[in-house]
């Protein structure tokens, strides 16, 4: 954002608020008013007071400036409340701004959603506000005082007027034209602070590594360059410095200097003692203070509320509107056509990066309504891509991914929330009713009872109960990363969705709540269930196994996969390949003894996985990751 | 103790106000001769007026006209100085105490990060030295701030005692009328930040759950729910500038109604002859320049809050920085020696008298529940730390005879959660003594099977390491990659697999076992199949050898297998991508 485009928006800001912007004009003509009695007052108790031996009209004189100083104090506490009219709509749109534009960030880029936009929420939003105030402020204190001043040298004389207005102007002229290397300096000198604070964090986090690694010299190199860094600027802000105290010389210290050596000539042309008198006292206790603040105030919280805008301003414009984006085209996966498939994946590749190596390649993948699914494999090798491309999230580079029939990437997130769900490692929760967390993804008003029973099905009803029931508000810190976990489930259960997909949503429960989480869906009446898996144990349980690998992908039922896949074999039961003596294996052996569902075979047919086909052979199913095994190339 | 980090705060004041002697020296000079001029300015104006008003010999008056001029420029001069002097003085201060403080920090090592948090010493190097930078120029302009107020306070007194008088027992009575009138404070600031920390809640929240939320497509809805604090907030925010403006607006007259005390009375000794007009405008100003005490109290607080950020500082310059000797070990395998190391924190032995000889070439796991000391053990077997009793040899040398960067060539650490560092990925890998070839990064980096997934990244090795996603077992994997390109003889793995999958794992220790140079490796476990991989097992408990031996040996013993027993099941999947 541009200095023009800031000062645009700063224009149409204060445009909306013309209302505000009068009173503030109001209460700040109290302190003109204050400014002006100060120096007249003080004229008149001289020249008909107190000079011409009449005591007592000086001291009424005088005592008028204090009712003056008394009423302009009301005026600059009312001020304050002009000031709110505009530094709390800026306030409060700001934190919209950043609230609407971090949470689509987040979206967009799920594994990147960082917590620091917190400190930009409440810190940098308040520098913001606080620097924009404060800006406000000076600038209304010194042209109102200034009105008052003038206003009261004119009143004494035109002539004193004169002395003092055009050094006044040309300091102004001095200032404003040092406003912008100055900006730039603190700009600097901003950007240098915050760049020594960050490797100075990162440092101090890492001192365990940096030490074990031997590069203390290196690290402290790098801080050490920040050091000057921010040094340097500081000098080069230091020496702007000097050009303010020039402005304030000229504008606010000139003038005593013009009015002495004039005063011969004044006094001729029928300037009072008294107006003499009260012109000094305007110069050096209104004019001068007032200078001096715009001088040391202005220029920084200008840099500020620049440098924090610009950097708020990319998290977007909006206000949300509050409403819940939730699609009421019918499902055809609950009513369809039973030959549809639930999830239909045709020559998918995807990859993160224009350039970089694909994580899936050409995946064909066919699962059919009412089928369990489990997908296994390293770490890395691309499990939860495969999950964010079949709910949606990710859009393949090429091919076509269908759910209940329907193309998921001409459809928004919220149209799809009748057609499958995704549960991610960390389960949502938020503070609010329980029954607004289970409802969460729930376009229609679902009976309590249903959401109970859903509850109960996951083995989340005892929590529930535990929690206070439905209507009682919980507190996801106070949850365990299992509790949690429940919850989420027992939403994805409630949901219309037939489509459920698990991306190691199951990983903090322990291995028997898993199992009977992932039999209640796997139960579900129409439910396809596509689970990550965290645990091998979720494999025996599917009817059907993918097993991801650097190199291809395998997928068929656990007994085949035994046979045909070293990768499944070193995956369940590795163990034996090291040695006897070192057998945990009991958790190896599945205690559920659950064994995979007779179902549909799959085939693998030329790098297509393909249902309702008889097994005839295992072969490579589509490059998952092109090329380049496991091991290198 | 409470007294030494005093005596240490005071000695570094001292020596930050050394540090920058001769400006110091300076700016005292230059703060004192201005308070100078500005108290000598409003009797000169005074004077010259009077001697105008009066028409007084010309040449009397352009004299005192002439003074008049060369205290203003004189003013403005050394207003001039004194900002260019303290601003680079206070930066120049600054910088030499974050110089020292980082010195200090990297010199201490983890036991820095012991004692004081990231974020604290982010603070102590940052804000707070900063604060303490000001120290010195605090110190020289306390003199000039109390020169002002007592000068106009005695100025005062020489034009007319009464006056003076007039201030002194006005300033007083005015205070305490003010404070009668003074509301009591109010609570909306803690319901601001009340307001404040409800929606910073929501949104992490809701940032915590940013895959669902993608998923259901349910983004403006969340928004909402986050700025339903908002209006409460502006609320409050506006209540706070209501209460600051009551305020402001009664500490506004004080000032200038303690003034106008003193230009009545200054009146009335006018009407009777006491005063000059000339006089009664340099009251006028003194009046104003004798509240000045409160810019010398401001002054003050300054002086009081430098100091206390320069005994933040001191704290941790009190940390003595762990000394290095300056031999190189001599030719061997790695054979690591603890004698009899005791490490106590917090007042409990965590390692209590601790011996043990881990044969050179050969790989040993240290086993154990939470809390046995494993993790001591490897922070002390590689001098991340010192013991607070016994030795620790490298074939036959004491760690604190080797040389730091001949001990870091010699022995490698890869950590459960690694701090990566450097711009690039390459960067991250290569961090260290010496920077390695390009071949020997990708080589270890292919070993900890960390070389598929960096080139997956949208720059491979050249990306940034800012832009690059990744996850927990990713960066351990890049972390075990830094360990494998630089590491001598003896290698050190802190829980380093834990967040990858029994596979990964598996093929990472055949890598280290055949493709990674180090001869000796010290290998802190949770689970048992790594234990099960290695020549030997230690096995620890509440920090002693409970026994040594060969995994299926120990196997038997029903309590060893307890030992893993609430360690996660084996399948155990990270998945980043």
């Amino acid at each position: 954002m541009t200095g023009v485009e800031l000062a645009a928006q700063g224009l149409r800001f204060l445009r909306r608020r013309v209302r505000v912007l009068i009173a503030l004009t109001g209460w700040s003509l109290l302190e003109a008013g204050q400014t002006f009695l100060g120096g007249y007052a003080f004229a008149r108790a001289l020249d008909d007071g107190f000079l011409a031996h009449r005591t007592a009209v000086g001291l009424w004189w005088l005592a008028a400036g204090a009712v003056g100083i008394a009423v302009g104090a009301i005026g600059t506490g009312r001020s304050f409340r002009g000031v709110a009219g505009l530094a709390e709509p800026l306030r409060d749109a700001l934190v919209r701004r950043v609230v609407v534009g971090s949470l689509r960030d987040a979206v967009a880029h799920p594994h990147r959603a960082d917590t620091a936009v917190v400190s930009r929420l409440t810190q940098q939003v308040e520098i913001a506000r606080d620097s924009f105030a404060g800006l406000v402020m000076v600038a209304r204190s010194f042209a109102f005082t200034a009105l008052g001043a003038l206003a009261g040298l004119l009143s004494l004389s035109g002539a004193l007027l004169l002395v003092v207005g055009p050094p006044l102007l040309l300091g102004l002229a001095v200032f404003a034209l040092s406003l912008r290397p100055l900006a730039r300096g603190q700009r600097a000198f901003l950007a240098a602070d915050e760049a020594f604070a960050e490797t100075v964090g990162q440092t101090a986090a890492g001192l365990r590594d940096v030490v074990a690694c031997g590069a203390e010299d290196y690290a402290g190199r790098r801080v050490r360059a920040r050091i000057d860094a921010e040094y340097a600027a500081a000098r080069v802000l230091a020496r702007w410095g000097m050009v303010r105290v020039a402005a304030l010389g000229v504008g606010g210290r000139l003038p005593v200097l013009l009015l002495l050596v004039l005063a011969p000539w004044l006094l001729d042309h029928g300037v009072t003692a008294g107006a003499l008198v009260g012109a000094m006292t305007y110069v050096t206790q209104s004019l001068l203070p007032a200078l001096q603040s715009l001088v040391q105030g202005f220029g920084g919280a200008g840099t500020r509320l620049t440098v924090v805008m610009r950097r708020l301003a990319g998290d977007g414009d909006g206000q949300g509107s509050g409403k819940r984006a939730v699609d009421g085209r019918a499902d055809s996966l609950v009513r369809g056509e039973p030959t549809t498939p639930a999830v239909e994946l045709r020559a998918v590749t995807f990859g993160y990066g224009e350039t970089s190596r694909p994580v899936v390649h050409d995946l064909d993948l066919v699962l059919p309504m009412g089928s369990h699914l489990a997908v296994v494999g390293p770490s890395g090798i691309g499990k939860s891509t495969l999950a964010g491309l079949i709910c949606g999230l990710l859009k393949p580079r090429s091919g076509e991914v269908r759910v209940g029939g329907e193309p998921v990437s001409e459809r928004e997130p919220g149209q799809l929330n009748r057609l499958r769900v995704l549960i991610p490692q960390e389960a949502y929760v938020f503070s609010g009713t329980v029954g607004d967390n289970l409802r969460y993804l729930c376009a229609e008003p679902v009976p309590d009872d249903e959401v109970w029973r859903a509850a109960d099905a996951v083995g989340a009803a005892q929590l529930v109960g535990r929690i206070g029931g439905l209507d009682a508000v919980v507190d996801p810190a106070a949850l365990s990363a299992g509790e949690r976990q429940l919850l989420a489930l027992a939403r994805a259960y409630v949901s219309p969705a037939r489509v459920v997909l698990l991306d190691e949503a199951t990983c903090h429960l322990d291995a028997a709540a898993e199992a009977r989480a992932e039999r209640a869906f796997a139960a579900r009446p129409g439910g396809t269930l596509v689970v990550i898996a965290h645990r091998i144990s979720s494999a025996r349980r599917a009817e059907r196994v993918l097993v991801m690998d650097g190199a291809r992908a395998l997928c068929g039922r656990h007994e085949e996969l035994l046979e045909h896949s070293g990768l499944y074999r070193d995956l369940v039961g590795h163990w034996e390949a090291v040695g006897p003596s070192s057998q945990p294996a009991r958790a190896l052996r599945y205690p559920d003894g659950v064994n995979a569902v007779a179902g549909p075979g799959l085939a693998v047919d030329r790098g297509h996985v393909v249902a309702h086909r008889a097994v005839t052979q295992m072969q490579p199913a589509g490059d998952l990751g092109h090329r380049g095994a496991l091991g290198g190339e | 103790m409470r007294t030494d980090t005093a005596r240490t705060a005071n000695r570094l004041l001292l020596a930050a106000v050394r540090h920058s002697a001769p400006r110091t020296a300076v700016l005292c000079l230059t703060s004192a001769a201005g308070s100078a001029a500005a108290l000598l300015l409003p009797t000169a104006l005074g004077r010259a007026l009077d001697l105008l008003l009066r028409h007084g010999t010309a040449a009397q008056a352009a004299r005192w006209t002439l003074l008049c001029a060369a205290l203003l420029a004189a003013s403005v001069a050394l207003d001039a100085a004194q900002t260019l002097l303290s601003g680079t003085t206070d930066a120049r201060t600054t910088a030499w105490l974050r110089d020292r403080l980082l010195h200090r920090i990297l010199g201490i090592g983890p036991d820095a990060a012991a004692r004081f948090t990231p974020g604290d010493l982010v603070a102590r190097c940052t804000g707070n030295a900063a604060t303490a930078g000001t120290a010195a120029t605090a110190v020289a302009s306390l003199v000039a701030t109390l020169i002002t107020p007592v000068g106009a306070l005695v100025a005062l007194t020489l034009i007319d005692p009464w006056l003076s008088a007039v201030f002194l027992a006005g300033g007083p009575l005015l205070a305490l009328l003010l404070r009668t009138f003074a509301h009591a404070s109010s609570d909306c600031v803690a319901r601001y930040q009340r307001a404040q920390g409800a929606m910073a809640g929501r949104l992490v929240e809701a940032l915590t759950g940013a895959r669902t939320i993608a998923a259901a497509g349910t983004a403006e809805w969340e928004a909402a729910r986050v700025l339903e604090p908002l209006p409460e907030l502006s609320r409050q925010g506006h209540r706070m500038w209501q209460v600051q403006g009551r305020a402001t607006g009664q500490a506004a007259v004080l000032v200038p109604l303690l003034q106008t005390a003193v230009l009545a009375v200054g009146g009335v000794r006018l009407g009777t002859g006491h005063l000059s007009v000339g006089e009664l405008l340099a009251a006028s100003r003194y009046a104003v320049l004798a509240t000045g005490v409160g810019v010398f109290v401001g002054r003050l607080a300054a002086l009081v809050s430098a100091r206390a950020a320069v005994a933040r500082a001191a704290e941790v310059l009190a940390v003595p920085a762990m000394p290095y000797g300056d031999r190189k070990p001599p030719g061997g395998d790695g054979e690591l020696e603890l004698r009899g190391v005791t490490v106590v924190r917090g007042g409990v032995p965590v390692l209590d008298g601790l011996d043990l000889r881990v044969p050179g070439g050969s790989s040993v796991a240290v086993v154990g529940r939470s809390g046995a000391g494993k993790s001591v053990l490897a922070a002390v077997a590689g001098r991340l730390t010192d013991p607070d009793a016994g030795t620790v040899l490298l074939d036959g040398v004491p760690l604190p005879r080797i040389a730091r960067q001949e001990l870091r060539r010699e022995v490698g650490y890869a950590f459960e959660r690694p701090a990566l560092f450097g711009t690039t990925i390459a960067d991250a890998i290569g961090y260290g003594v010496d920077r390695p070839a390009p071949e020997r990064c990708v080589a270890a980096a292919r070993a900890a099977h960390a070389d598929d997934f960096v080139r997956l990244l949208p720059g491979a090795y050249q990306t940034e390491r800012a832009r690059a996603p990744l996850s927990g077992g990713e960066i351990q994997r890049l972390g075990l990659a830094r360990a494998f390109a630089h590491c001598g003889r003896l290698l050190i793995l802190d829980d380093a697999t834990s967040s990858l999958d029994s596979v990964t794992e598996l093929r990472i220790s055949e890598a280290l076992a055949h493709h990674v140079p180090a001869r000796t490796r010290l290998l802190i476990a949770h689970r048992a199949s790594t234990a099960a991989r290695a020549d030997l097992v230690v096995w620890l408990e509440d920090g002693r050898v409970r026994a040594v031996g060969p995994h299926g040996r120990l196997w038997k013993l029903a309590e060893y297998r307890a030992v893993f027993g609430g360690s996660r099941s084996e399948g155990a999947a990270d998945d980043g991508s």
